[in-house]
């Protein structure tokens, strides 16, 4: 036999500290979970949103493409419709322009306004901006277009969040 | 604009831009008509959001004017007015309805009338209705730039 031998008080505190350590760590473990949670969360705003748009056809003549994502609104949970305006600028480069009039929100249309041809044009206040989302001088909107962020996942435009126009 | 507190607070700082105000009329029926009355509902109520999400910045979208569909028409006119005279400081006032009996009065109201026959909803897919429903929409769409530009 060892010559060391447990007594009985070793051996009480021993099993003390062990027991009274799951205890805590029982104890403690959730309120660390819940700590970390939101952390752990996956970021439900900053998903992409797939579209039926296919990369390969976007040209240069900007297109607007509706895209819907759920949005639960107090209690109602709904499927909300948006759009954005896509083209390829003259380098081949991609760009998603939000649709919304940067002066009071109304959705701005490509080229139908006849005399100011190949413009963003807002039906509601005549606020107008160029191609690249620039606001025209002059006209109500103080800011350019927002831009979405995009990728492509096989073949087809994600859309991202809505940020700042870069010209701004 | 809708009708929230946020909205009307954009309304009070850009009054001058938001000269156009919408108000939907809905009948309500609880005896016989009653699925026809909540179509209907359902359809003025989409179809009007889309024109809110279209024209934000230059339309105000009232709650809706809902009356009993059984209401002798005289006092439903009634209502119609005295909404028209409280919101009378809007340029252009649209009253959009389903209801057909509407359509009789039409020359009251003065040419602001849009009646536009409701589709039951119900039986198509979300995806399918909302398609429906943007159809419908851009021809009021018509309607309204029309009138801004003949000021």
């Amino acid at each position: 036999m060892s010559k060391h031998n447990v007594s009985r008080r070793q051996f009480l505190s021993y099993t003390l500290t062990g027991v009274g350590g799951f205890m805590a760590a029982g104890m403690l473990m959730p309120m660390v979970r819940f700590a970390v949670d939101p952390v752990l969360k996956a970021g439900a705003g900053s998903d992409y949103i797939a579209t039926k748009q296919k990369v390969s056809e976007i040209t240069a003549e900007p297109k607007r493409v509706d895209f819907t994502f759920e949005q639960v609104d107090a209690w109602y949970k709904s499927e909300v419709t948006g759009s954005a305006w896509v083209y390829k600028d003259d380098n081949g480069k991609i760009v998603a322009l939000s649709p919304v009039c940067k002066h009071l929100g109304c959705t701005v249309d490509w080229n139908t306004d006849k005399s100011n041809p190949n413009q963003f044009f807002c039906p509601c206040h005549y606020g107008r901006y160029t191609k690249d989302g620039m606001n025209v001088e002059g006209t109500p909107p103080i800011a350019p277009l927002d831009m979405y962020d995009f990728k492509e996942k096989d073949g087809f435009l994600h859309l991202g969040p809505i940020k700042p126009h870069k010209g701004a | 604009m809708k009708w929230t507190p946020g909205d009307l607070e954009t309304f009070e700082e850009a009054r001058e831009y938001i000269d156009t105000a919408v108000v939907p009329l809905i009948p309500v029926s609880f005896q016989k008509g009653r699925n026809q009355s909540a179509s209907m509902y359902v359809f003025i109520d989409m179809l009007t959001a889309s024109i809110e999400n279209q024209f934000k910045g230059r339309v105000m979208l009232m709650p809706p004017l809902s009356y009993l569909a059984g209401e002798e028409i005289g006092k439903k006119m009634e209502l119609v007015h005295a909404w028209r005279k409280e919101i009378e400081s809007f340029r252009n006032i649209f009253f959009i309805t389903s209801d057909s009996e509407w359509k009789a009065y039409e020359q009251e109201f003065g040419g602001t009338l849009i009646w536009i026959p409701s589709i039951p909803l119900e039986h198509l897919e979300e995806g399918q209705a909302r398609t429906m429903i943007v159809d419908q929409a851009r021809q009021v769409f018509d309607l309204f730039t029309r009138k801004w530009n003949e000021a």
